[in-house]
């Protein structure tokens, strides 16, 4: 138990060093990279942590999602940034790469001569499982990072009338 | 309408063409793009309407109280990522609204804003190739796996890069950069370096995923531009079938 927490932990420094890495490919604002750092460690860790009580891997990734989004939000008001640059490197670290590389691997051997039944259709339960996965997983982390962004924005506006009334 | 105030709605008009066409082509949603734009025309007493498609934009100012009004249409770039850009644009948005900055000097933090540095180009290699070797750990690989994943991201983006300066097309470098990745990291399943070389396999490519069409397509299917949205999610399939493609044609010539 111990072990698995300490493993948790240090994937945890993994996700913030992906994160970085997509944060410095897209040119984000030097004063943001720490908080991208964090915000795509905190992601994560939750991600892997609900997923270490049983749940689903697509319910945990959307958990993970929204804590980067409304991180990114609160973020956003700090370091005068669009919520945006912190979101998007955040939820990166996510995307499920071994899925879809398995569902193409997939996908590849079915396309080509099958050599019997009983193996195709093995291939193709197991490429439709990693497909649905991708998919869902996919889903779960746009969604879950766009709508905190869609509620802050109402707020914001607000903010504009209040700021211009008050000139 | 006299022809001294008309030239003063159409400088507006440029500088509101550039923001709108520097926001849509640097990474922002299509929101984004309208509240911003709207923001600065606010600020300084002009009404706007806006036509946002994904690769050009057309506005029409018209003066709050006078009857003057011009539109015009601008092709956007080639979309690119820079957040440095949008950050900016945005904060000087809300000095527009604060400071009442004038339109000399709004031009002026524009062209600032647009010759802003990007990260040294070895900072940005290495880093990347470090969050490609956090993805392969992650994924579970170990020791070995981490260093060619580092190496086959470094050289993936790197040829990326020349293709993109040689100015090939741009689904077709993303192909060239997942073919270099993933030779490396096939090579090293060939000579079975690692315990389980397919996670380094799996994981030379990612670097490349298209994350920002992917994610903004989304942010503005729910936010009801739903053709914009549509437009930037079959970018971002043209985007993932690139990666599949270069990694499919190194696997075969490995036969793996």
């Amino acid at each position: 138990m111990a072990t698995d927490i300490l493993l948790i932990l240090e994937k945890g420094i993994w996700f913030g060093f992906a994160a970085i890495g997509f944060a410095v490919l897209f040119n984000v604002p030097q004063r943001t990279l720490k908080i991208i750092w964090l915000i795509g460690a905190a992601g994560g860790l939750t991600k892997l942590m609900l997923m270490q009580c049983n749940i689903g891997i697509v319910i945990a990734t959307f958990a993970g999602a929204s804590l980067v989004g409304v991180l990114s939000v609160y973020a956003a008001h700090n370091k005068h940034a669009p919520p945006l640059v912190f979101s998007i490197p955040g939820v990166i670290p996510m995307i499920p790469g071994a899925f879809a590389y398995r569902m193409m691997l997939g996908l590849m051997q079915l396309s080509g001569t099958a050599v019997s039944n009983e193996a195709y259709y093995q291939t193709l339960a197991e490429t439709a499982s990693n497909g649905l996965k991708t998919m869902f997983i996919l889903m779960a982390l746009a969604v879950g990072v766009a709508i905190p962004m869609l509620i802050s924005r109402k707020e914001t506006i607000k903010k504009i009338r209040h700021k211009s009334d008050s000139l | 309408m006299n022809r001294q105030n008309i030239e003063k709605v159409k400088e507006v008009e440029e500088m509101l063409l550039d923001v709108g066409t520097l926001l849509m082509s640097n990474g922002a949603s299509t929101g984004r793009v309208r509240t911003t734009v709207n923001r600065i025309a606010d600020a300084l007493g002009y009404d706007v309407e806006l036509l946002i498609t994904s690769r050009s934009l057309m506005l029409t100012v018209t003066e709050e109280n006078g009857s003057d009004y011009t539109s015009s249409v601008r092709r956007t770039p080639p979309h690119g990522v820079n957040f440095r850009l949008v950050s900016g644009i945005s904060r000087m948005s809300w000095r527009i609204i604060e400071d009442k900055l004038s339109l000399e000097q709004i031009n002026e933090e524009i062209s600032r804003l647009t010759s802003l540095p990007h990260y040294p180009r070895l900072v940005v290699l290495s880093l990347v190739a470090l969050a490609g070797a956090s993805f392969c750990r992650l994924f579970g690989g170990e020791g070995w796996e981490l260093v060619v994943t580092f190496v086959a991201s470094f050289f993936g983006l790197f040829i990326r890069q020349e293709a993109i300066k040689k100015r090939f097309n741009p689904y077709l470098s993303i192909v060239f950069a997942s073919f270099a990745a993933s030779m490396i990291a096939g090579l090293s399943v060939k000579l079975g370096i690692g315990d389980t070389p397919e996670h380094a396999l799996a994981t030379s490519v990612l670097f490349l995923i298209p994350g920002v069409p992917l994610i903004n397509s989304l942010t503005d299917l729910i936010d009801g531009n739903t053709l914009n949205g549509i437009v930037r999610g079959i970018n971002g399939f043209i985007m993932a079938f690139a990666i599949a493609l270069g990694l499919m044609c190194a696997m075969q010539i490995y036969g793996l």
